[in-house]
């Protein structure tokens, strides 16, 4: 990995900082095609993400007892700071992303180290201001947030965007980037598919990657700063392509969603993070009956901490155990609770507690 | 017919006509309800609840007097407090349910929050300047005379309760209130003012002809009876009465319980009057068998026939005291022509319904007796209302102690209102 640590695009705000609080809660999960699904996340306190678009974060996941890390890129833009999200597809039998997509909600928490990775327009500025994005699959995902950020921040950058999908109904954020490249000139989109899905026939560019395809796309591209992600022989492809187009190597540039494939520094970056994510403290699931929400929460904050840090909003008011106004029936499960006179003993024997002052020492079931 | 015109509260104060019922404003004008309500009910020591109704720390109760809203709170330490159920922050209404429990006592508007003993521990977002300090709930002048609860909304409260409670302690101690649980209690609103309610309650000279069920373990002699209305019989059965009463004041008394009549009913500002008074039949309690209706015994008393210790208090209470379980009355006024009793029926807290007592045996007596006193009093009211109604002459026999309310109302009114001295009204 490069020595020099690119300048995160500034928020002005504290910045969210693993070291400090490695715990992300997820806010929600959008559907964005059949196999594929966004997650969006927020750090448990005030705090604002930095990080340059196309960069990717560290996960650990407790699936079954097991602690797993996986690494996800980062689909949002860092001029929307306050949340991150990541897209991700479904691999048939992969553990991670199926369990995402089945088990995942809002209000549940993952631990998450990162931002890190070169793979950005940040690093490799174009010198003709021109850029070519090539991406299959969920190899969209970086050039998702490149693209955002140019948008957002109203940067007047020739992007052509050029995505290969399996079927028009694969294609992810297809809306979106219509909508990004009608209101800024400066992006153009093109999408290339292997054939029509059931309910659409493709009037565009149908069949795999090709020079032919990238030539009708981007007739230019031998200008451009060209980025690729997307699955290996996808990759492989398009190296092929622009090797024997005669295309300076030295401004192509690729990311691979392959572990393996990753640079020996970038993979002991991982591995070093991962290491740094080994849980040492325990989690409880909060369960809210009513609500039907499931929040993780870390035994050493207090169950309304925890809810309120998943975006529930839950009556409090003292937070201290004073006023009563937190007034929960436990369901289930076992708690550690200080109060300050909000509760009668009377209350705590009949199953009430206070949340706001109640740590989680199994899994608990609040009727809210 | 009343031939005079001025109707103003002093000169109708100051015309009463000792040993007769009140002129009929007394009873339908909201004006003087609403003197009553200043001059009585926020000056003087009201009974509203007893002990057990917040048995443990944390149990909360309301009461309305009139304007006012009060809250009835143990704290912590098992100690009993009152406050105005006012938040000292914008004025909501701070305990809504009669009863409950509370952990502090929380505002539900903007959540401040107060703990029982009234100091304001939370109050959010009002800054670096605001002293919590000056916003603690007003408190409420509360005494508790062996488990039964006064209050009183006065800044200075009368002084001469201390002197009522010396003498009454010794006599309702023995039945051990605070160890009572509440195994029932009756809100009941009348149709009448308040103080044709007290007035009702002051004599038995109705009880022969309207309470059957009462007249069973009450002696009718023991309110008083003309002697020369009483055929031989009836005096016969009289003085066995009379012989009964002192017989058992000293029996009692020499077990240790304080029995006989005490009256300050009319010359304290704190009226009262108390007397054990010997029951008919078996003679244990105020039960349609007259045996007791409860196995525990309230206290621990020589024998299960403790008669009934009666004691009244003005403006607003009165009380029967037996051995197997207690009777307690309040009366509040709603308004001028409506006042709500509360009676209260209490046991040994370890008496348990169904084992121990019959729910329905122990409330029989005087439930049905209320009702009939209900209907009685709304007559009086009925009649009140009429050009018809003139002040009626009270019997001098039975009647003694509906004078001495009258006499007491109309000096504490007259103390209020009536700049001229007022002549104390002899016993
Ligand atoms: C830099 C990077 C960015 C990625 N970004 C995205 C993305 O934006 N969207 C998306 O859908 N997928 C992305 N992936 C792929 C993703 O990490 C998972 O590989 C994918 O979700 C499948 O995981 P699985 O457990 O379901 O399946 P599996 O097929 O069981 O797992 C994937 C393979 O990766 C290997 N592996 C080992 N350690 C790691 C590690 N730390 N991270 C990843 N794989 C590891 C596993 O051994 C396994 O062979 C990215 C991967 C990398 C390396
Ligand atoms: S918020 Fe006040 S007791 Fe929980
Ligand atoms: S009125 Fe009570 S807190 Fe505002
Ligand atoms: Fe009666």
């Amino acid at each position: 990995m490069d020595a020099a640590s690119p300048a995160p695009t500034s928020t002005g705000f504290y910045e969210w900082n693993p070291e400090e609080d490695d715990v992300l809660i997820c806010r929600a999960v959008r559907e964005e095609t059949h196999d594929v699904k966004s997650f969006i996340f927020a750090p448990r306190s005030q705090r604002r993400f930095a990080f340059t678009p196309g960069q990717f974060l560290t996960f650990e996941f407790e699936i079954e007892g097991e602690a797993i890390h996986r690494c996800y890129t980062i689909s949002s833009a860092p001029s929307r700071p306050d949340t991150v999200s990541i897209t991700v597809k479904r691999v048939p039998g992969g553990p991670v992303s199926n369990w995402l997509h089945d088990h995942f909600r809002p209000g549940q928490m993952l631990k998450a180290a990162g931002p890190m990775g070169d793979f950005s327009w940040t690093h490799h500025p174009s010198r003709t201001g021109k850029y070519l994005l090539i991406s299959g699959g969920s190899g969209i995902t970086p050039m998702m947030s490149m693209t955002r950020t140019a948008y957002d921040l109203a940067e007047i950058r020739d992007t052509i965007f050029l995505h290969a999908a399996r079927s028009p109904d694969d294609i992810v954020f297809d809306d979106e980037i219509a909508v990004m490249s009608r209101r800024n000139r400066s992006i153009r989109a093109a999408h290339i598919v292997e054939g029509d899905s059931p309910l659409q026939a493709w009037p565009g560019f149908r069949g795999r990657i090709s020079r032919a395809a990238i030539e009708a796309v981007a007739p230019d591209f031998r200008e451009r700063e060209i980025f690729v992600c997307g699955p290996s022989p996808f990759m492989a492809a398009v190296r092929a392509i622009l090797k024997e187009a005669g295309f300076d190597m030295s401004r192509h540039h690729e990311e691979s969603f392959n572990f393996e494939e990753l640079a020996p520094q970038e993979q002991a970056a991982v591995e070093e993070a991962a290491a740094a994510l080994e849980s040492e403290v325990r989690s409880w699931k909060i369960e809210f009956a009513k609500t039907k929400r499931v929040v993780e929460c870390p035994e050493t904050m207090t169950i309304l901490e925890a809810a309120r840090r998943a975006g529930m909003r839950l009556p409090s008011s003292c937070s201290k155990g004073m006023c009563g106004t937190c007034k929960s029936k436990k369901v289930s499960g076992t708690v550690e609770m200080h109060h300050q006179g909000g509760i009668r003993q009377r209350e705590v024997d009949a199953g009430m507690m206070l949340i706001c002052c109640s740590k989680p020492r199994s899994d608990v079931v609040v009727e809210r | 017919m009343l031939d005079r015109t001025d109707t103003s509260l002093t000169s109708l104060l100051r015309r009463r006509r000792p040993g007769y019922s009140l002129e009929a404003p007394f009873y339908t004008s909201p004006e003087i309800f609403a003197a009553d309500m200043d001059a009585i009910f926020e000056r003087h020591w009201l009974f509203v609840a007893v002990e057990p109704d917040v048995p443990e720390p944390g149990d909360v109760m309301t009461v309305d007097i009139g304007r006012n809203a009060v809250l009835i709170v143990r704290d912590d330490d098992m100690q009993v407090r009152a406050f105005h159920n006012v938040c000292r922050h914008r004025g909501a209404r701070l305990v809504h349910e009669e009863k409950g429990t509370v952990g502090n006592l929380v505002c539900r508007y903007h959540t401040w929050t107060y703990n029982l003993e009234g100091s304001l521990i939370h109050a959010e977002h009002m800054g670096e300047g605001f002293d919590a300090s000056c916003h603690g709930l007003k408190p409420v002048h509360i005494r508790s005379l062996e488990g039964l609860i006064f209050i009183c909304l006065a800044d200075e409260p009368p002084a001469d309760f201390d002197e009522m409670a010396a003498v009454m302690g010794p006599y309702i101690a023995p039945h051990n209130i605070k160890n009572a649980k509440i195994a029932h209690q009756h809100d009941l609103i009348e149709p009448g003012n308040w103080k044709l309610t007290m007035e009702n309650n002051r004599e038995c000279y109705h009880c022969g002809a309207n309470h059957p069920e009462l007249t069973v373990p009450l002696f009718a002699y023991g309110f008083g009876f003309a002697p020369e209305d009483l055929d031989e019989t009836e005096r016969a059965q009289a003085e066995r009465y009379g012989c009964l009463v002192t017989d058992s004041h000293d029996d009692w008394e020499r077990a240790g319980i304080p029995s006989r009549m005490r009256e300050h009913l009319d010359d304290m500002v704190t009226g009262y009057r108390t007397e054990r008074l010997p029951l008919d039949g078996e003679g244990e309690s105020h039960t349609m068998d007259t045996k007791a209706a409860c196995r525990i015994p309230l206290g621990a008393f020589p024998s299960a026939k403790m008669g009934g210790l009666h004691f009244w208090t003005q403006p607003n209470s009165w009380h029967h005291f037996m051995g197997d379980h207690a009777v307690t009355f309040s009366a509040i006024p709603l308004d001028a022509e409506r006042t709500l009793v509360r009676t209260t029926w209490l046991v040994h807290k370890d008496a348990v319904e169904g084992v121990d007592y019959d729910l329905q045996n122990l409330i029989d007596v005087w439930m049905t007796t209320n009702v009939q006193d209900s209907e009685l009093v709304g007559f009086c009211q009925d009649g009140a209302r009429t050009a018809g109604y003139e002040p009626g002459p009270y019997s001098p026999y039975t009647e003694m102690l509906v004078d001495k309310f009258c006499n007491w109302y109309v000096q504490r009114m007259r103390a209020r209102f009536d700049p001229a001295p007022v002549a104390a009204v002899a016993a």
